[in-house]
């Protein structure tokens, strides 16, 4: 019978033992680091200093949201777009890069007058280690109104790839799953 | 936000007569009234006489590749479901259970061996036979008549090219003369790119504004400098793609039109001259490496291979703009892509996205198409994020009292320009940025909204001009 499990990248076995086989103590100095990077990342977002968001990414980055389906439980596999299929967010640094000026542009009609936003970060997990790199799951609430009324909700989860930079870490892989399948909203000009 | 999208009942349209039509757009004037955008009863009229009536792109061959595999789509309100069925034929049924009328299927696509009924059990095989009804013999007494309670087939399933089209109206004319000319050579702009595999994943979204907005904003290419410029100024694309001032018009009967960029006939010449691979060699090559080796061509692409212009005549295969195929299919083809603008009430619109990649491209060459269809439409895209909020308030300002007062202005090019006839008897118009096609669409659609049937608007539709336009 097929599963109603929700997929998610896991990390590799190895990165996975070693994180767990970590002292209780240095998990908790990395999930307040971890955190502090997603509550940050999330402030710069709603507070629209792109740039600096930007300069948190890293050049390798890989910026992906699948399309999500309703499917029943037997064709579950199909939930989601896999990498190669048509996705809404599918970006280098180089598109990112593109994404970021484009709110500076001044003829960023969708963002200009511009969205209010507000990430909610929440259940963040680390779920692996390499030395160099976390990998982090975390759920989010994107809320965002614009002009007298509009107001849009985008939740989901994602899975990034934070790799460590001196004090703190870059955005190397960031994978957003949301839950919704039609997009009730006029576009999707924010970022997650 | 994310409420439930209400469909509004389709009652009878009370009492609309030919001249309420008539005063909704003046082709003379080129104005438009802006009611038509807000008001339901002509909703429930544009459900009934055109939706319930036109063809409609239903899938490609490459979307449903096995037996079992379906997907939901809608004819206007109504939900349909697209299936292959054991016979490897293509079906297209309502997706209502003829017991109690209950939703058949709520997943919108996946692969199956049958459809039972959620509600009591009956069960459809994918041609839609009702193969097997609970209690039959205890409870019906074996009186039911399955064959006579089997999912409702639309009345007409046609395919060009390998792409389905269906229409709930018997008196349809063939998919063949419906499209025309200019509907199939708009097909043909896609399949000149080689055979097509659909990619996995439509975008869909929803928009606060009427459909006819969100389809004759293809037409425009007026608005792209202005609408589209941070998507030019952060490099995305070069303005001189965006806004080419050579344009070209074609219309079809029914309101099918392609109007965007052209190549001129000195281009179509120097084409003529390449051979297949030099032509493809020179669409791998940036715009400026291009631009060098080939100064007398244009941007656009792709330049056509050569039996393209036996397919599409001599006039078709310069046309390089967007086609729609009437009421609501555009034909993105540079980017291998068809919208489909779906009514869900005056005051929405469903966008969704189909992709395609032809099947010999290499890896790369599928990385670079994929890459800009993710990156230019959708709700994500460059270019998409800003058109949405345009039509929403061109929309929500419609429902102003006051507003609906002075018409739109749809009066670009009006009167100035013409329509050549070719010798082939193809015709098109070559011109600057215009608004021939969008003042097309609402002529046809007069058309459409007037008729009482297919036979009456065979009889009295608009033929397309010839000379001064």
């Amino acid at each position: 019978m097929a599963s109603p499990v929700e997929s998610a990248a896991a990390p590799a076995d190895a990165a996975a033992a070693t994180w767990k086989a970590l002292p209780l103590t240095e998990r908790m100095a990395w999930q307040h680091r971890v955190e502090q990077f997603l509550y940050e990342e999330a402030d710069l977002l709603d507070r629209r200093l792109y740039r600096e968001w930007f300069s948190r990414v890293a050049t390798d980055v890989h910026y992906w949201m699948p399309i999500r389906r309703t499917v029943s439980l037997r064709n579950i596999d199909r939930e989601f777009t896999q990498p190669g299929g048509m996705s809404f967010f599918d970006d280098d640094h180089n598109d990112l890069r593109m994404r970021v000026e484009k709110f500076y542009t001044g003829s960023s009609w969708s963002e200009d007058p511009p969205s209010r936003t507000r990430h909610m970060v929440s259940n963040v997990r680390i779920t692996g280690l390499d030395g160099a790199a976390v990998t982090v799951q975390s759920d989010f609430l994107l809320l965002r109104t614009r002009m007298e009324g509009d107001a849009d909700q985008f939740h989901g989860r994602r899975d990034d790839l934070l790799r460590v930079g001196g004090e703190s870490f870059l955005l190397a892989r960031r994978h957003i799953y949301l839950d919704h399948t039609v997009i009730h909203a006029t576009n999707l000009s924010s970022l997650f | 936000m994310g409420q439930v999208v209400i469909i509004p009942v389709v009652s009878e349209a009370a009492a609309i007569s030919s001249a309420d039509v008539a005063g909704w757009f003046d082709a003379e004037q080129g104005l438009l009234d802006k009611k038509i955008f807000v008001d339901p009863a002509i909703y429930a009229l544009e459900q009934q006489r055109i939706f319930a009536r036109a063809w409609h792109f239903m899938c490609h061959d490459s979307h449903v590749p096995n037996t079992g595999d379906f997907f939901l789509s809608y004819i206007g309100a109504d939900s349909v479901i697209v299936v292959r069925d054991e016979q490897g034929v293509v079906q297209v049924m309502l997706n209502v259970c003829t017991h109690r009328g209950n939703i058949l299927t709520r997943a919108e696509m996946g692969n199956t061996h049958s459809f039972q009924c959620t509600y009591h059990g009956w069960n459809f095989g994918l041609d839609g036979k009702l193969n097997a009804v609970p209690g039959t013999e205890p409870f019906y007494r074996c009186k039911l008549d399955r064959e006579r309670w089997a999912l409702q087939k639309v009345a007409k399933l046609e395919s060009y090219k390998g792409f389905y089209f269906a229409t709930l109206d018997p008196d349809a004319p063939p998919l063949h003369d419906y499209l025309g000319e200019v509907g199939r050579i708009g097909i043909d702009q896609m399949t000149a790119h080689g055979e097509l595999e659909a990619v996995d994943g439509v975008q869909k979204n929803i928009i606060e504004c009427n459909w006819k907005i969100a389809v004759d904003n293809l037409y425009d290419w007026y608005h792209v400098n202005v609408t589209h410029r941070s998507a030019m100024r952060v490099g995305f694309v070069a303005a001189s793609v965006m806004q080419p001032n050579q344009q070209m018009v074609m219309l079809g009967e029914y309101g099918h039109a392609i109007s965007g960029p052209g190549i001129s006939q000195e281009q179509q010449q120097v084409i003529d001259e390449l051979d297949d691979a030099e032509r493809a060699r020179l669409d791998t090559l940036s715009f400026a490496e291009r631009a060098a080796l080939a100064p007398r061509l244009t941007e656009r692409r792709p330049i056509r291979p050569a039996h393209m212009k036996e397919v599409m005549g001599p006039v078709g295969v310069r046309a390089m703009g967007h086609p729609n195929i009437f009421p609501n299919l555009w034909i993105s083809t540079r980017a291998l892509q068809l919208s489909l603008r779906i009514p869900r009430g005056p005051l929405k619109t469903e966008v969704w996205w189909f992709s395609f990649v032809p099947k010999h491209y290499n890896a790369a060459q599928r990385r670079m198409a994929m890459k800009f269809m993710s990156h230019s439409f959708g709700p994500a895209g460059l270019f998409e994020q800003d058109d949405g909020e345009n039509w929403a308030h061109a929309t929500r300002a419609a429902l102003g009292p006051a507003s609906q007062r002075t018409p739109q202005n749809l009066q670009m090019g009006l009167g100035e320009d013409e329509m050549v006839v070719d010798p082939s008897g193809q015709r098109a118009i070559e011109t600057k940025v215009n608004e021939h096609a969008q003042r097309w669409h609402y002529r046809c659609w007069q058309d459409w909204l007037r008729a009482a049937s297919w036979q009456d608007l065979q009889r009295n539709k608009t033929p397309v001009p010839a000379g001064k336009v």
